[in-house]
């Protein structure tokens, strides 16, 4: 069921108690946890932490500690799936969903007692009524057996024409029953067909915060971090960005007028959040202008880098600014001050010729100490970075990205930034690469690459943050580079190998790249049906359906499959 | 030379500055003491030969055995006075269990010296308050009473005061009361987080 007062349902409720936190691997999901974690330290909430990267560690962390926890809060997982089916818990566990896995499976929805959904009932839900999904079996076996009772204890005369009615009213009762779960099966298919992504959990625990006015600008901080994670890795629309932004702005707005004027100026080393209007240019101000434009997916695909044409319009376009080279290429902190002054808009300028319209995007910058700027994106992509690293296992990740969200662990966020640099750099690399060696093929109903084992930085690559990060940029450059418009309205699966011991790959599927595009995913329902049909060794594990890890023998039954079913 | 063996026991323990207690020195000990017996006997022959004879020439042979003689039972003394306060200082840092390699370290006079330390420790705090304070926890006043904790290796399950029982897993991170912490942090299981 729905919370409708987060405080009393939620908070209230395990203020005085143990809770046990399983958090996703996703910075939104990390985000949340730093957020509810400040307001357990407020409160002197003891809680128990437990970093969960699919479902089987979902299972496997609940069985460790059900004997301990009652409630448990789970923070992006478990909204999508028939929880109580799945984890098979005693009933006094309460779980507290916040998720943005969309769409919320229905019987979590509609469970009154176990499950507790912190998810705002008007979010683009579209939840079927109650009634058409579920029906009591009871009218119709009460009457039934109502009627079997009557014919029991009726004489054997009066029975026979007792019989014909009940017959025909039973065949009636079937045939009603049989059109309503056709019905069923239909509303049900349309709901779960499409997955997509809600509110961002960051912010509905910021707005927790806010509730028990507990909030501090960290906090503020960190659900602005949730929801600009959603809008790099493309999980909601550009609309819905854009609101959420609005109500951040609200919240910024509200932390910054505190007495700050001329006689009571606020200490440099307090935080100060900004809303900026700044350049979708990756991690720019750590960079250098020249490598951030060559590496950040928007410019990249529009100037088509990966051509030499593509390389002479930028140096045009660096010479309509009138930025010399050498200033350029330089580190962003070391260019000179009278370039750096209204960079932004000589660049909307200029940009605005080159047909690249959306050059600045809205978004929030923190500031504290003389040296510290780091606008929203350039966190999530360090974040990220350090989330996905190859070189350290997946609990080791999740605590260094963890620690490097708080303002104090300023030089594990550094060691982030550059490791974000690099996979960047990786990222246009092995794009350049797919398309001028033509490694998406078009199968039909949708695109297909499959990255080699001997690819450089292939290792990169094989989680799946990053991978779907690569994916998107790949359908982007196709589109842009591409003359065929149907191919430019077609999906994308990429493919890249997990794990070589074990014979793995990873696959990925998104939606097709479109202005107004709703986001909308539906090869998590594709992947099942096709991986039933083929019996091919596949693994579900991952929240997100659309992600999944196949044996690399089946891959080409499974596409094949793939491609019956979905032309 | 005189009382060399006595400056080496003193220099052991300079060696371990940071308060450990090395092994007890049973051998070099011993060999003080059979150097100050010699020593005194010595003295004890001139003294008497000197007093039968008259031999005033034996009186400074028979001053310089006294100061080594004096000397040696400084040493010895101070040897083992540093050892009892580094075992004092143990109870105060490991609580009233030390660990095996730490009691291998100490004399059986020593072990004694410790649980009657222990006792009056004890005894001392349950004089205290009500029911007794443990006045060897939170050294420092502390910052919160909950702490942030890392787990650093699997440890299997853990209770708290209360009985719940928590399960310490490698990479999981706890909210926990700060005393009950202490212990395991000294011993690295578990790692303060400080955000």
């Amino acid at each position: 069921m729905f919370v409708t007062d987060i405080r009393k349902e939620f908070y209230e409720v395990v203020a005085n108690q143990r809770v046990a936190l399983l958090v996703a691997s996703d910075i939104d999901a990390l985000c949340a946890c730093k957020i509810l974690q400040s307001l357990f330290h407020c409160d002197q909430v003891q809680y128990t932490l437990v970093p969960v990267t699919g479902w089987q560690d979902l299972g496997t962390a609940f069985l460790e500690h059900k004997e301990q926890f009652r409630y448990f809060v789970l923070i992006n997982c478990g909204a999508n799936v028939d929880l109580l089916e799945m984890l098979q818990p005693d009933d006094d566990s309460v779980f507290f969903i916040c998720d943005t896995h969309r769409p919320v499976d229905v019987v979590n929805v509609y469970n009154d007692s176990q499950i507790k959904l912190l998810i705002k009932q008007d979010d683009d839900l579209g939840v079927p009524s109650y009634d058409d999904i579920f029906r009591d079996e009871d009218d119709e076996e009460g009457g039934d057996s109502g009627n079997e009772s009557d014919e029991g204890s009726e004489p054997s005369g009066k029975r026979r024409r007792f019989d014909e009615g009940a017959v025909e009213r039973r065949i009636e009762r079937q045939r009603a029953k049989r059109e309503w779960e056709a019905r069923r099966r239909e509303i049900l298919f349309d709901y779960e067909q499409y997955e997509y992504h809600g509110t961002s959990a960051a912010m509905m625990f910021f707005e927790l915060a806010w509730v028990l006015t507990k909030d501090t600008k960290d906090m503020l901080w960190w659900a602005v971090i949730g929801l600009t994670d959603q809008w790099v890795h493309d999980k909601i629309t550009h609309m819905k960005y854009v609101t959420d932004i609005a109500t951040m702005q609200r919240h910024v707005s509200r932390h910054n007028h505190r007495n700050e004027d001329e006689e009571n100026s606020l200490s440099i080393d307090c935080m100060r959040i900004s809303f900026e209007y700044d350049l979708r240019l990756s991690l720019y101000q750590h960079w250098s202008l020249y490598e951030s434009i060559c590496n950040s997916s928007y410019t990249s695909c529009n100037f088509k880098l990966w051509t030499l044409n593509g390389q002479k319009k930028l140096q045009e376009f660096l010479a309509d600014m009138g930025l010399p080279l050498k200033q350029v290429r330089q580190k962003f902190h070391s260019m000179d001050m009278s370039i750096k002054e209204n960079l932004r808009e000589v660049i909307e300028e200029s940009s605005n010729k080159y047909g690249m319209k959306d050059i600045r995007i809205q978004t929030f910058g923190v500031h504290f100490g003389y040296k510290n700027r780091f606008l929203a994106n350039d966190m999530v992509h360090a974040c990220a970075a350090l989330l996905e690293s190859a070189e350290k296992d997946d609990g080791d990740n999740f605590i260094n990205a963890l620690d490097s969200l708080s303002r104090s662990n300023l030089d594990r966020l550094h060691s982030g930034i550059d490791l974000a640099k690099r996979k960047l750099i990786a990222v246009q690399q092995t794009v350049a690469s797919c398309i001028c060696t033509n490694l998406i093929l078009s199968q039909g109903p949708f695109l297909y690459c499959y990255l080699m084992e001997g690819t450089p930085d292939v290792k990169l690559f094989s989680k799946p943050m990053a991978l779907t990060l690569l994916c998107k940029y790949l359908l982007r450059a196709f589109v842009h580079s591409t003359r065929n418009k149907r191919c430019k309205l077609l999906p994308l699966i990429m493919a890249a190998p997990r794990d070589v011991e074990k014979g793995t790959v990873i696959v990925v599927g998104i939606p097709p790249e479109s202005e107004t595009s709703d986001k909308k995913n539906f090869f998590g329902r594709a992947f099942e049906k096709a991986a039933e049909s083929t019996s091919s060794r596949t693994l579900h594990d991952h929240f997100d359906t659309s992600i999944i890890e196949l044996k690399t023998e089946d891959r080409s039954k499974f596409l094949d499959a793939l491609i019956t079913l979905l032309s | 030379m005189f009382c060399e063996k006595a400056i080496e026991l003193i220099r052991e323990l300079q060696r371990m500055s940071d308060g450990q207690l090395p092994a007890f020195n049973e051998d070099g000990l011993r060999q003080i003491l059979q150097e100050m017996e010699s020593l005194y006997e010595q003295n004890q022959s001139d003294v008497n030969e000197a007093k039968s004879d008259g031999r005033a020439e034996l009186i400074p042979s028979i001053k310089l055995r006294h100061c080594c003689l004096l000397r040696n039972q400084r040493c010895v003394a101070a040897y083992l006075y540093d050892r009892l306060l580094r075992i004092r200082a143990l109870r105060w840092e490991y609580g009233s269990v030390l660990p095996a390699n730490v009691r291998f370290h100490m004399c059986a006079e020593e072990l004694q010296w410790f649980s009657q330390y222990k006792k009056s420790l004890a005894s001392f705090m349950r004089s205290l308050g009500a029911d007794g304070l443990d006045i060897t926890q939170d050294m420092k006043p502390p910052k919160s009473l909950y702490i942030e904790v890392r787990c650093l290796k699997d440890h299997g399950e853990f209770e708290i005061d209360d009985g719940t029982v928590i399960l310490l897993k490698k990479n999981s991170q706890h909210f926990l009361p700060r005393w009950k912490c202490e212990q395991l942090i000294r011993q690295g299981v578990l790692e303060h987080v400080m955000s």
